[in-house]
């Protein structure tokens, strides 16, 4: 399986999730990230966060209205705990123009592509400008190659992503909400990446 | 008091009613005046009516002159309506179907009703089935239609074509036309086309004209992406919501302290800012409350319930959306909050304010220990499975308003109950349904489907009967009727429409006449006896 990610995976053992929120005390131990989810309809947001929240994945496809939301506490290995508040918006053209209601509070953007569909790929470039327009200076982002399962389909080639990322000073990593590939990976490491750019105060609760 | 819908109106029958005394109807569509005896047995209850607001009382009881009409023509009409039988009891699931077909297609041109969107210039926006795309020359021909007939300073609503009508809407620089064999009226055919605008508007505003002004070749259908579901559930809801036709909504029946119980958590929440807020189960209210003056149009309500109830990514979490609200202002997105306590029960929470999120995801957990606390969503799923007013239950000659839904505590001897049924299905006197909408409330209650009318075919053609007696009970060019009384070979039906509310009801083709009429009495009665559980009453934004 071609899943490569920018960001190796450092030793992450397995986390138990879902987890209270206060169990670290008050040692600035507890993070909070806001994160947002953008990208072209069908490259797989909601099936990502969903198999990230709730362990599933469901293929009939729910093309997602506005933007939903959705929460999911982790702990990371050194005990830290982190509660992600997602907002996976809507990748339907008709939604492009609110983005901003959702990415303007949030630390992570997260956009994704579908690496079978090059038509997502300049999309997701189009969200990645849009965010350097628009978006908080702070903002960390991540660039996501989905349905990974799918490389007998590819079209973008891992090395594309990597290099469009790298020149945008993006976190990459390619994922399968199918098989869970790197889903979990992406989140972790997104906090890792995110904590080593930010002040860490800014993601402490 | 004056309802919002008032202006929708073409009901201009006066009724006036006095305790004991004459009924007087006047009938102002035509010269004719009734001065008709009020039964005795009426007497008790008839002139409750006068100054309520809610559910009213009247008597139909021996009215001689109203209008018999034993429809050869319905006959025809039920016979050949809707031969293809291809969802009949299967349960029905939304999306396009015939994907793969166009106008070519023989398949295609069978279909028994086909719907239409496209723009002046011609170019397709949403067809029920079939690709819009591969319809290009087709929504062309339609096109040109309409702008044949403009061009000459008219404008083009129907065409027949055999037993084809194909009628037309115009919205600006947007078409809509339905072509139907289904011998559905003119008036409720142009109704669905104003529905299926409606649910466009939800989801786009009428600032798409725009789109139409800077290029009048714009494409709309990436602007409608993923939405098929929306509009084919809401096409479907033509043939079984009486909501459709009514334009009033409907309530699940639950006991007054529950519905209040709800209401009150829900006005909590108006105060703070949210402009309406509403709990539903499906297409049926629980409580709705509107912030101060606003109020929320029952089109607009079935508009956004069938929105969000065919977008299933709303039950996997909570979600905050844009919708257009088009009876309230057809130009603007407001903000809904959206959030499912179960399969059935979900929440609505509408503002302006597009950074109120975090407001009302807070809202949203007060509501909710609320809603448990008091057991709101429990006896939520109890009327689910209860159901509500099943014609098998209407009660005996009228008591005195002591009677709850489904707690008919008939004494076993009771004669009533057993003298009546002569049909071996159905309520007494044969009463097989009946929907009563209440004016002032802009709602309705429509019973259970009794055993005589459990298949999805015979639903929907009950479901078109009553249209039809709706439009022409609603008529302008014949003038408001008060009664009316068809026969044919499906059912009897009888509609009575006052003041204050409309009775439609269906009988077995073989009931009697007069003892039908005076079920009708029955059925008012028990609505009153029971209206405190079936509708919405006082806290109406409808009724300001
Ligand atoms: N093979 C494969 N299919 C996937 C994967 N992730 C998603 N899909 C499929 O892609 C389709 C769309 O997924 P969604 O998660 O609904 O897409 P989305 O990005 O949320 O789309 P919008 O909500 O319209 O913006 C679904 O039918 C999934 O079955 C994956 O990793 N592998
Ligand atoms: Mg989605």
């Amino acid at each position: 399986m071609g899943c490569g990610s920018s960001f190796p995976d450092r030793d992450s053992g397995q986390l138990g999730r879902p987890n209270s929120e206060n169990g670290g005390g008050q040692d600035a131990k507890n993070l909070r990230v806001k994160l947002v989810l953008l990208g072209d309809s069908g490259v797989g947001k909601s099936c990502i966060v969903l198999r990230f929240v709730r362990g599933q994945f469901d293929p009939t496809s729910k093309v997602t209205v506005g933007a939903s939301f959705l929460s999911q506490t982790i702990a990371l290995q050194d005990s830290t705990t982190v509660k992600f508040e997602i907002w996976d918006t809507a990748g339907q053209e008709r939604y492009a123009a609110l983005a901003p209601l959702y990415y303007r509070g949030a630390a992570v953007a997260v956009i994704v592509y579908d690496i079978t569909s090059p038509e997502s790929f300049s999309k997701a470039q189009y969200w990645v400008k849009e965010l350097q327009k628009h978006g908080s200076p702070d903002i960390v982002m991540a660039l996501v190659g989905n349905k990974a399962d799918l490389h007998e389909k590819r079209e973008v080639a891992v090395q594309d992503g990597m290099d469009y990322s790298e020149k945008n000073g993006m976190f990459f990593i390619e994922t399968s909400a199918k098989t869970a590939d790197n889903i979990n990976e992406l989140f972790e490491d997104m906090v890792n990446y995110a904590t080593s750019r930010l002040p860490y105060d800014v993601l402490a609760v | 008091m004056a309802s919002s819908q008032s202006e929708d109106r073409e009901i201009d029958i006066t009724t006036s009613i006095e305790p004991g005394s004459d009924i007087t109807w006047v009938r102002t569509g035509s010269e004719q005046e009734l001065d008709l005896p009020s039964s005795p047995s009426s007497s008790g209850y008839a002139g409750e009516g006068g100054g309520s607001t809610s559910a009213t009382t009247g008597s139909l009881i021996e009215i001689e002159h109203e209008e018999e009409i034993e429809q050869e023509q319905m006959r025809i009409q039920n016979q050949i309506d809707e031969i293809s039988i291809s969802d009949s009891n299967s349960s029905w699931i939304p999306g396009k179907r015939h994907q793969d077909e166009d106008d070519g297609s023989i398949s295609w041109r069978k279909r028994k009703k086909h719907f239409f969107i496209l723009s002046n210039s011609g170019k397709p926006i949403y067809s029920r089935y079939g690709d819009e795309h591969k319809l290009a020359g087709f929504s062309a021909t339609l096109q040109a239609i309409v702008s044949f007939v403009e061009n000459g300073g008219d404008s083009v609503k129907l065409v027949r074509a055999g037993k084809h009508q194909v009628v037309f809407l115009v919205k600006g620089p947007i078409y809509l036309v339905c072509i139907s064999s289904t011998e559905e009226p003119y008036e409720s055919l142009r109704g669905q086309l104003e529905l299926i605008y409606g649910q466009m508007l939800v989801i786009l505003t009428k600032s798409i004209n725009k789109c139409f002004e800077r290029n009048s070749k714009f494409d709309m259908t990436p602007l409608l992406g993923g939405t098929d579901t929306v509009f084919s559930s809401l096409i479907h809801s033509f043939s079984w919501n009486p909501a459709t036709f009514l334009h009033a909504y409907t309530c699940l029946p639950l006991s007054y302290a529950t519905r209040q119980a709800a209401g009150a958590v829900l006005q909590d929440t108006a105060d703070s800012g949210v402009l309406f807020a509403t709990l539903m189960c499906r297409h049926k209210v629980i409580s709705l409350v509107g912030a101060q003056k606003a109020s929320l149009h029952p089109d607009d309500m079935l508009l956004l319930a069938n929105f969000v109830m065919s977008s299933e990514s709303f039950r996997t979490s909570e979600s905050f959306s844009p919708v257009c609200l088009p009876r309230y202002n057809p130009s603007a997105f407001l903000y809904a909050y959206i959030h499912y306590f179960d399969d059935d029960t979900y929440l609505m929470l509408l503002t302006t304010n597009s950074d109120a999120f975090y407001h009302l995801k807070d809202c949203r957990l007060r509501i909710e220990m609320v809603l448990l606390k008091s057991n709101v969503l429990s006896e939520v799923q109890r009327s689910l499975l209860d159901g509500g007013m099943h014609v098998e239950d209407l009660p005996p000659i009228p008591q005195s308003g002591t009677s709850h839904l489904g707690q008919h505590t008939l004494p076993s001897d009771s004669p009533e109950r057993f003298k009546e049924v002569n049909h071996v299905i159905g309520g007494p006197a044969g009463l097989w349904h009946f929907i009563y909408r209440s004016i002032y409330l802009d709602q309705y209650v429509s019973s259970e489907f009794s055993s005589s009318i459990s298949t999805r075919q015979q639903q929907k053609r009950l479901c078109r009967a009553y249209q039809k007696l709706f439009t022409s009970m609603h008529d302008k060019g014949i003038g408001p009727h008060k009664t009316q009384f068809r026969r044919d070979e499906n059912y009897v039906l009888l509609c009575w429409v006052t003041q204050d509310f409309e009775l439609y009801a269906a009988f077995d083709p073989l009931a009697d006449k007069a003892l039908a009429i005076k079920t009708c009495n029955r059925v008012c009665q028990w609505i009153k006896d029971v209206e405190n559980e079936i509708f919405l009453l006082g806290a109406s934004p409808f009724s300001w």
